[in-house]
């Protein structure tokens, strides 16, 4: 009893209890390893035998093996290419979807649209994936679709190539545009709307001067969402592409669980460390670029 | 402007039906019978049969079930203590903590886990189903505590003031008033932070000791070769089944936490 005495009493301790447990576990298991990562991808520990030992030393080679990697800037450059038409393609089909129901459908129905586009997102993603193998293949529904409405008279081969791994990546990311725009635009006042209207302004200059500039904070929140995860996308590249869709993830992956050994992780840390630089700065240009506070949920 | 609402209607409606397509797709090839998988040439339960004595999978389905309880376990503890205190107490760099919190919500999870893998074997661990669990609480404490804080933000914590005049401490005064409060917020938490860990694949395949398999894992065996196992379309339609229920459980929830 004494112990809990004592922590009943002391505000030092509860805070302790209270906001430092769960800190210190975050610190221990999220932020260090990303120290020691960064330690690492700079040569710092050195295996002796089984053990690491920490050496007070700075070397660049990982990184210079990195860049000597085989294809490595275009591996780079692809997964921007990526990255980018994945956040603008699921930013054009999304738009109108989001529109419609936080502004067009009718108030009661909304929850259960939202419900019927959240539904197929809580199904395994590996399998949505997989699932479009069937769909993108040769003999699959794209193709006899196509073929029936003769504008192709041999079937085209998608899987393997950069254009199914896009499609399939604007596929799985469609989720994190939809919520955030929907959000904003399902908390547009009508009203101003119809303001605009009345003093006479045409549709397309109410959206372009009303709608859109008061979506900015969704837009900015969803691509963020899209971009930031799509530039280390390797699962997708793996499933539905081919030698030529290898990616900034594909390599992290392929070094880190099939090259191994101290070399390959390594490298996998500084291409890890790339990567992360890579979205910081990216993130940073395009909101000063777009402007605005990035709002989450 | 008729025709463009009406034209808004009907992309929306396709659009939905897109999202289902692959889903469909892969469940009505779980009955196909060919040699071909890509073309449905006779309906079959074969591949039913070939799941359900399948030992490996439902080993794998076992392990994510108990990975995910213990991390929804100990990742709703620490969260509810975190909550507790950013929402009822002040104290100089709340702000921050608040954003740290959110961290592991952003990184992408490819970098979470390969610094966890680098981390644990510089520090000498063995790869366990315990450093599976380690790595899986890391990103579940951000998602239980976005959801019960705001819970907790959201009622008068005069509640809590009543019932210490009428004589509780501050421990009685949580378990009797704050936590029953809580409940829906928490049981909202428990139910994202065990998806996001049952579902979960990137970080378990870095963390996890080789040969050691969970649903994901399995699934990314099975998908990550070439061609089209049929036993994985059958496996499908039951993750679809077990996805549905825990949608609706969901929607269950979160109807009690907005009551």
């Amino acid at each position: 009893m004494n112990v809990l005495d004592l922590v009943r009493r002391s505000r030092k301790l509860k805070l302790f209890l209270f906001i430092g447990i769960p800190l210190l576990y975050l610190f221990i298991f999220f932020f260090i390893p990303f120290l020691i990562a960064l330690l690492y991808s700079l040569g710092m520990f050195k295996q002796v035998v089984y053990q690491y030992i920490f050496v007070p030393r700075v070397s660049l080679d990982y990184y210079a093996g990195l860049f000597k990697y085989p294809g490595i800037l275009k591996l780079i450059q692809r997964s921007f290419y990526y990255a980018v038409l994945t956040t603008l393609g699921t930013f054009i089909l999304s738009y109108p979807i989001a529109y419609y129901i936080g502004v067009k459908l009718d108030r009661r129905y909304r929850d259960t649209a939202v419900l019927i586009i959240f539904t197929p997102f809580w199904i395994n993603f590996l399998l949505r994936v997989y699932g479009m193998r069937f769909i993108l293949h040769e003999a699959g529904l794209v193709n006899t679709f196509l073929r029936l409405l003769g504008f192709v008279s041999e079937p085209i081969k998608f899987l393997g190539t950069d254009l199914a791994v896009i499609i399939v990546m604007i596929y799985s990311y469609m989720i994190f545009m939809v919520l955030p725009l929907y959000g904003v635009l399902e908390k547009l006042d009508v009203e101003l709307l119809e303001a605009a209207a009345t003093l006479g302004a045409t549709p397309l200059k109410t959206f372009l001067r009303v709608t859109l500039p008061l979506s900015i904070p969704g837009i900015l929140a969803g691509s963020l969402l899209v971009f930031i995860p799509a530039l280390g996308e390797f699962v997708i590249p793996e499933l539905v592409g081919g030698p030529n869709t290898a990616t900034l993830g594909t390599i992290i992956y392929s070094l880190f669980l099939r090259v191994r050994g101290v070399t390959g992780w390594g490298i996998g840390s500084a291409a890890a460390l790339i990567y992360i630089t890579m979205i910081v700065v990216a993130s940073y240009i395009y909101m000063r670029f777009v402007g605005g506070e990035v709002v989450l949920g | 402007m008729k025709w463009f609402d009406r034209f808004l209607k009907i992309y929306t409606y396709i659009i939905l039906a897109l999202m289902y397509l692959p889903i469909v797709v892969l469940i009505i090839f779980s009955f196909n019978e060919s040699r071909s998988k890509v073309v449905f040439t006779g309906f079959t339960l074969e591949n039913y049969y070939r799941l359900v004595n399948n030992f490996m999978v439902w080993d794998a389905f076992y392990n994510s079930i108990w990975i995910g309880v213990v991390v929804t376990i100990v990742s709703v503890l620490l969260a509810i203590l975190m909550s507790y205190g950013v929402t009822r107490y002040s104290f100089r760099g709340k702000a921050i903590v608040d954003s740290i919190m959110l961290v592991p919500i952003i990184i992408p999870e490819i970098v979470e886990a390969l610094t966890l893998l680098v981390f644990l074997v510089i520090l000498g661990f063995s790869l366990s189903p315990y450093t599976i669990i380690i790595g899986h609480v890391a990103f579940d404490i951000s998602f239980a505590y976005v959801v019960i804080k705001a819970r907790m933000a959201g009622y008068d914590p005069q509640f809590e003031e009543a019932a210490r005049t009428l004589g509780a401490d501050e421990f009685k005064a949580f378990r009797k008033v704050t936590l029953p409060i809580l409940a829906p917020g928490i049981a909202a938490a428990a139910l994202i932070a065990f998806l996001e860990s049952y579902d979960d694949f990137i970080k378990t395949f870095f963390t996890r000791p080789p040969g050691f398999l969970t649903l994901p894992v399995y699934i990314w065996n099975m998908a990550s070769r070439r061609g089209f196992p049929l036993d994985l379309n059958a496996l499908a339609s039951f993750v679809v089944i077990i996805s549905l229920v825990f949608a609706y459980v969901r929607r269950r929830v979160e109807r009690g936490v907005l009551r």
